[in-house]
């Protein structure tokens, strides 16, 4: 995927977090786009680690830099006790106007991501995200995993751990129900 | 031996101190040759000044890292139950191995660089090897790791903090994770306060400066309750808010007047060129032994040499950069044109290559590093606010970035008034 198509994916996620309730700060635009890669296999090309509120990609920080510096994103601040949403910058309609095709191809897939953690603050999206990380990458049974994401995250309690896990497992169900090429768990 | 204090004079911070086991590391292969390992690559044939080194960089990032572990691990500065509980108690053993690891850490984080520095590494190493593996390899290597095993510390933990989680492999604990900020963070790391007020020193672009020692004693380690979340992250007291905007116009002056200095980006690219057809099979050796042995003096002598003889490999590029006949900057990425095309850059530079032939025009896309300027805020009742709700000036703060269009220095009259003609069209506008 080349680098504006790349961008119009990410400002078309975003806009579509904030339509469907989210904050859509840069946390939760890095949890989206690790289910829409990891999860749903939408080919962005970032590699992920476990490291600020679950799995990161430094690549995709770097990323949602560059957008705003070429303006097509922006920070806004839209709450007195909340930290800052990201939202469409001044040339994001241009964007949206060249770049058409890939925001258009995964609109299902985006939908899909939006509906599921537009309602998530970032607590929740760290402990639903975590336990997907751990759910791909350690393939145990959901005691151990839910055991894992306690010891990875001592903040994350057992039980908040193991309600996660149950989550990620469903929603893993339904995206392998929904999209025939989801490969995952 | 008794462990001695020494002392190293550094005209960015004073006195830099360390005890005679941690300057058996200093006086390593690995850690002397950052002293033939310039700083800031060709730049100083724009900025004369610009000749410094590696090797006081990572000292003097060795020196800041140390100062904000001693005040965010100061028990009046932490303010939570969960920063408490993952703190160790300042004075016990585990505080002190974490101090010495950090340290360490922050010495031996750049010793990977190849020649040059940044100048030429994402294309001269292997697919997907980038320095931060070399200095993984020579801190877990046979000069570094037994040094390691005299102060007592793991060279494994030494590798993670040095390289932080996206080059070591695996991840890192939360502890871990603020270590690393603490060296490499995006926002307020030791390593950027260094290499921005170094290099502004020695540059002679006095833009750079800022505040580090209130900023240093500002910082804390902060549950960020803005996000609704307990994880912490490195941030500051409001107190800090004003040297924090003022380090991030210094990044912004820096990159706008030296780091992205076109003729300085031109040369990048000529040594880039010269070291591809100089180089045994157009890469550096990834072979530690072999890698402790090129230095920039090693590419100064044969850039020279090889400028002064027609038949050897990479000539033309040499040429260049020894009688300053590099490239000149036709185009420049500009907000008016962007609006008409996005890809404008591209096409200009496909079109001038077309033109004028592939040997004759260069692209220089630059790809920024570092996201958001959005961090932990301690306010005075005791709540915790994100910097960028905080501040206008990091919520609007000046961003940059470039994308050049070079043409060969016989070209450029005659390419600019070729653009002047054509630009409209080739635009689609």
């Amino acid at each position: 995927m080349n680098r504006l198509d790349r961008a119009s994916l990410l400002v078309a996620l975003t806009e579509k977090l904030r339509a469907s309730g989210s904050w859509a700060g840069e946390t939760h635009v890095q949890k989206a786009t690790y289910i829409l890669e990891k999860v749903l296999e939408v080919p962005a090309g970032f590699e992920f680690i476990l490291y600020k509120h679950g799995p990161f990609s430094f690549d995709l920080r770097d990323e949602i830099g560059t957008l705003r510096t070429d303006g097509f994103f922006d920070w806004e601040v839209k709450s007195e006790r909340y930290g800052p949403s990201l939202k469409a910058g001044p040339l994001s309609d241009a964007l949206k106007q060249q770049f058409p095709t890939v925001p258009d191809k995964y609109a299902s897939e985006i939908d899909f991501v939006a509906s599921r953690l537009g309602h998530k603050n970032v607590a929740g999206l760290e402990r639903l995200a975590t336990a997907i990380y751990v759910t791909l990458n350690e393939r145990t049974p959901a005691d151990r995993r839910a055991a894992r994401i306690n010891e990875l995250k001592r903040h994350v309690s057992l039980s908040e751990a193991e309600t996660a896990v149950e989550e990620a497992d469903k929603l893993i169900n339904e995206a392998k129900a929904q999209f025939a090429n989801v490969m995952t768990a | 031996m008794a462990n001695r204090i020494h002392e190293i004079r550094d005209p960015i911070h004073g006195f830099i101190k360390l005890d005679s086991e941690e300057r058996k590391v200093v006086n390593s292969r690995p850690f002397q040759r950052l002293r033939y390992i310039h700083q800031l690559a060709m730049t100083y044939l724009v900025y004369p000044g610009a000749t410094h080194r590696r090797f006081e960089h990572s000292l003097g990032v060795m020196d800041a890292a140390t100062r904000i572990y001693d005040v965010v691990t100061d028990p009046e500065n932490i303010y939570h139950d969960c920063v408490r509980e993952l703190i160790p108690r300042k004075n016990e053993l585990e505080w002190g191995y974490w101090r010495r690891v950090l340290r360490m850490a922050a010495l031996c984080h750049d010793v990977g660089h190849l020649p040059f520095s940044h100048a030429a590494e994402k294309e001269l190493l292997p697919k997907g090897i980038r320095h931060e593996h070399l200095s993984k390899l020579h801190i877990l290597g046979d000069h570094l790791k037994p040094l390691f095993a005299e102060l007592k510390i793991q060279a494994e933990d030494v590798a993670k903090l040095a390289v932080g989680p996206k080059y070591y492999g695996s991840g890192l604990s939360v502890w871990e994770s603020i270590l690393y900020e603490m060296i490499g963070g995006n926002v307020f790391g030791a390593d950027r306060i260094d290499y921005l007020l170094r290099d502004s020193f020695h540059s002679g672009v006095s833009y750079g400066r800022f505040d580090h020692m209130r900023l240093i004693e500002t910082m804390r380690i902060l549950p960020r309750e803005d996000l609704e979340s307990e994880e912490p992250e490195l941030g500051i007291t409001l107190g800090g808010l004003q040297t924090a905007e003022s380090l991030l116009w210094a990044r912004y002056f820096m990159y706008t007047q030296l780091y992205f200095h076109p003729v300085r980006r031109i040369y990048d690219i000529h040594l880039k060129e010269f070291l591809g057809e100089w180089l045994n099979e157009g890469q550096f050796s990834i072979k530690l032994e072999e890698h402790l042995g090129m230095t920039d003096n090693e590419v100064l002598a044969a850039v020279l040499q090889v400028a002064g003889d027609q038949s050897l490999r990479g000539h033309e590029q040499a040429r260049r950069i020894v009688d300053r006949q590099h490239f000149r900057l036709l185009y420049e990425s500009s907000p008016l044109d962007l609006v008409l095309n996005l890809k404008s850059v591209e096409l200009v530079y496909e079109a001038a290559r077309l033109e004028f032939g592939d040997g004759a025009v260069r692209h220089d896309p630059y790809e920024s590093e570092g996201g958001s300027e959005d961090f932990p805020v301690y306010l005075r009742d005791g709540n915790i606010a994100s910097s960028v709700k905080l501040s206008e000036t990091l919520r609007q703060g000046p961003s940059f970035s470039v994308d050049y269009v070079f043409v060969d220095p016989e070209s450029k009259e005659k390419a600019k008034m070729w653009l002047g003609e054509n630009k409209v069209k080739i635009l689609g506008a």
